[in-house]
């Protein structure tokens, strides 16, 4: 067994409006002088520290967990798992 | 898409040729219960619309009530029970965005929110929690955001909406009469599409709540926006009040496909549009897409182009997206075009106008056997009973969901909520009352009595707050029409409301409704949903503080209907039973017998008897008050009963009354001399809720240990399971 970090990042899919995200871009970023930003997506995170056997059966296991508990809405939200040695 | 086999050979041989994609997604759009109402327009017409204070114009997605001075209010009622059992948090939140824009649509100001709330058993079912924790937090995160206050509403639980959720939203608008939009639209008048941009998001949403909500077919959501709606309420109201508005509609369920046709409809014109003009969130989206997309925060209107540039100033002044989407033309044909080539041109009145259905219906086979009681098991203990009903989800205070609830902001709120109707203060003097009630338990027993008794059960709250009801709303939630024994039990509670309404002349002045409510196991219980509007001319009864020594007198008889109380269903866990019903002459006695002694103004309060019958309602007074009471069940009024049914009936048309003590023989007076049915049944003091019966103890309860119980179990329920 080894420990790895995973992060879970979760946000809107494709498609859908991101309210919080456009109101960064719009009424902070491009307020100043940042001109080159084309596009601001908000989402949120979750950094698990899991003992497991492999990367492998340490990404599926985080997945499984945010499925059974609705960590998010699939409905809405996309997650994506990355996982890191500790 | 369900357009049904024959409803496409109706449209072939309507227009005579084989119809476009975008057409068929247009008349699946617009054709679909949801839009149409294709199911129930031919029998809602029996309701009583018309009435002195009713102002009726073409195209209103609202109802309008002149209340004087030259200032009317609007009323509306929706619901998004489809889209919040897949995503309660913008479900819910974008519930309350289209119902605020059908107020604004009539050119009002949005002023205050109920919602009503209807989920599984939150005690056993884990999913019912998570859909009933995130839907008030859509309620509060959006109401809250928009600056209107959500100043009531009702929340209930039923194991028939096991996985799913009623989420009914009405809102209440006030504003000039002269400030009305008078819709209208002249050839070559321009068709703008102000707000948010349109995005592949809520697609095909209408058809969805048309259909049954199976667990694969979940992909109509909608992320709300309260921030933009904001700004379009604002800058709307510059709008109209710069006189740039001509004709205006707000799109919701079917998108464009249904508000232009519908607009068209409305004003007896064409319009010509291009979806190349639309402001699109994504880039290649297809024209079918454009039409049915049902991206929130939008409105359309119709403006002139000489007014064209105004409009726009103020949508940049308000940083909101505005496009010219097309124009009105005189021949009554709604045309879809990309650029230079056409996608749909459809005769108006056959996209707006769906072939009304005349279901077959039945009475249902379990009605037969539906009232016989069952033997109860005795009770030994009422003081237990008692404590586990104060804390049963259906009669706990709701203090946790109003709580995030913003319901002061606007500072019209003179009644908050909590009470029996919350009152709000118009710019005329006057006050509004308003409340919002259902009862699917007794709907189920008896469809006709249970949806009349929400009807005066909201009339009693309104009451409560010394107002005369002037106006209903009415939201009918039922189960798949095709299935004549659930048409059977629209048709009853649709035909229950109408006497009522003309019994005693309130006019109803808005309503949906909302049909295929099915969850996995089966249809949803009847649930008709009823909004009271009341005026209240000089002084509204704010509950005062009820002291030591303050009497209690309740009027009305208290009968022997257990069917559908709380008591039968969640202490004995029995559906069935004889439902409460209303004896009309009786009722409208009381009804104006209290109102009138609110206005000779000695009451300290009103408080109505409903869920929980007797016991419930006078333990919520003491709860409230912190003060005990000693109550002596023998002089409950009503033919003799044993004490469960004394203490739990939920028998509609009483109304217990608090005075002090030296106003007692003013009161006997006025009840006396309009012959209701009263006693004096007992007093507040001490610290504990105390019930007899001749000498025999029933309930005796300390007030404080009540107390705790009823205020703090929802929230323990929701947030520890």
């Amino acid at each position: 067994m080894a420990t790895f970090n995973v992060q879970v990042t979760i946000e809107n899919k494709p498609g859908i409006s991101d309210p919080e995200g456009d109101t960064i871009l719009n009424d902070l970023v491009l307020k100043g002088t940042h001109k080159t930003v084309s596009k601001i997506k908000t989402a949120k995170m979750l950094k698990f520290t899991i003992k497991e056997k492999n990367k492998k059966t340490a990404e599926s296991k985080i997945q499984e967990i945010c499925d059974e508990l609705r960590i998010y809405n699939p409905v809405v939200s996309k997650i994506t798992v990355a996982v890191f040695d500790a | 898409m369900s357009l049904e086999p024959q409803e496409l050979i109706e449209l072939k041989s309507k227009i005579g040729r084989d119809p476009t994609s975008t057409e068929l997604q247009i008349i699946a759009a617009e054709w679909s219960e949801h839009c149409s109402y294709k199911s129930s327009k031919k029998h809602l017409k029996m309701l009583p619309m018309k009435g002195p204070l009713v102002i009726q114009e073409k195209g209103y997605d609202s109802g309008v009530l002149d209340v004087g001075d030259g200032y009317v209010i609007t009323a509306h009622i929706e619901s998004h029970n489809h889209p919040s059992a897949v995503e309660p948090y913008g479900g819910a939140a974008t519930g309350v965005g289209g119902v605020i824009r059908d107020i604004l649509s009539a050119g009002t100001r949005p002023i205050g929110i109920l919602n009503g709330l209807r989920f599984g058993n939150i005690e056993k079912d884990q999913q019912a929690r998570w859909l009933f924790k995130n839907a008030v937090t859509g309620i509060a995160d959006y109401g809250n955001c928009l600056g209107i206050p959500t100043i009531g509403g009702e929340v209930e639980f039923d194991d028939c909406y096991q996985n799913y959720a009623l989420v009914d939203v009405a809102a209440v608008g006030f504003g000039k009469k002269e400030n009305l939009i008078k819709n209208h639209a002249k050839k070559g008048d321009l068709v703008v599409l102000l707000g948010g941009s349109t995005g592949r998001d809520g697609m095909g949403g209408s058809q969805f709540a048309s259909d049954s909500l199976e667990s694969e077919n979940r992909s109509a959501v909608q992320i709300p926006d309260p921030f933009i709606e904001k700004l379009i309420i604002e800058a709307i109201l510059e709008a109209r009040n710069h006189k740039l508005i001509n004709a205006m509609k707000d799109l919701g369920g079917g998108g464009l496909s249904c508000a232009v046709s519908e607009i068209a409809d409305t004003l007896e014109v064409g319009i010509e549009m291009d979806v190349d003009m639309v402001h699109t969130r994504e880039s290649n989206m297809h024209p079918d897409e454009i039409m049915i997309s049902e991206s929130q925060e939008r409105m359309l209107i119709i403006t002139s182009k000489t007014k064209l540039k105004k409009l726009q100033e103020i949508c940049k002044k308000f940083r909101i997206a505005c496009s010219v989407i097309g124009h009105i033309k005189s021949d009554n044909q709604m045309h879809v075009k990309k650029g230079k080539k056409t996608f749909a041109n459809l005769p108006i009145d056959v996209v707006a106008n769906a072939t009304l259905l005349d279901l077959p219906s039945k009475k249902p086979v379990y009605l037969k056997t539906i009232e016989k009681e069952k033997k109860l098991k005795p009770i030994s203990d009422y003081s237990k009973i008692m404590m586990s009903l104060l804390g049963a989800p259906n009669i706990a205070s709701k203090i946790w969901v109003y709580g995030q609830y913003d319901h002061e902001v606007g500072i019209r709120t003179v009644i908050k909520p909590g009470h029996d109707a919350s009152v709000l203060r118009l710019d005329n003097g006057k006050f509004l009352s308003i409340k919002i009630d259902g009862n699917p338990k007794q709907c189920y027993i008896n469809p006709r009595e249970g949806a009349i008794g929400c009807f005066e059960e909201a009339c009693r709250n309104v009451v409560c707050t010394g107002a005369k009801p002037i106006g209903m709303l009415d939201h009918l939630q039922f189960g798949n029409p095709k299935d004549p024994e659930i048409f059977w039990t629209f048709l009853e509670s649709l035909k229950g409301l109408t006497d009522f309404a003309n019994y005693f002349t309130i006019p109803c002045i808005g309503g949906k409704v909302s049909l295929y409510n099915e969850t996995p196991s089966g249809p949803i219980k009847p649930t008709p949903l009823i909004g009271v509007l009341g005026l209240i001319d000089k002084t509204p009864l704010v509950p005062q503080k009820i002291t030591k020594d303050d009497c209690l007198v309740i009027v009305g008889n208290t009968k022997d209907e257990m069917g559908g109380s709380e008591y039968f269903e969640y202490v004995h866990k029995f559906i069935g039973g004889k439902c409460p019903s209303v004896n009309f002459a009786e009722s409208k006695k009381n009804m104006k017998t209290v109102l009138k002694v609110i206005q000779s103004q000695f009451l300290k309060s009103v408080h109505d008897c409903s869920k929980g019958g007797l016991a419930v309602a006078i333990s919520e007074l003491c709860m409230k008050n912190q003060i005990g009471c000693k109550i002596s069940l023998e002089n409950v009024p009503g033919e003799k009963l044993d004490i469960d049914r004394i203490l739990f009936s939920e028998s509609h048309s009483r109304y217990l009354l608090i005075l002090d003590k030296k106003n007692l023989k003013k009161l006997e007076i006025i009840l006396k001399k309009n012959k209701v049915s009263f006693n004096l049944i007992g007093k507040f003091t001490g610290d504990k809720i105390q019930f007899t019966k001749g000498t025999k103890s029933i309930i005796d309860l300390r007030v404080d240990m009540a107390q705790k119980t009823w205020i703090n179990s929802l929230k323990d329920l929701v947030l520890h399971g």
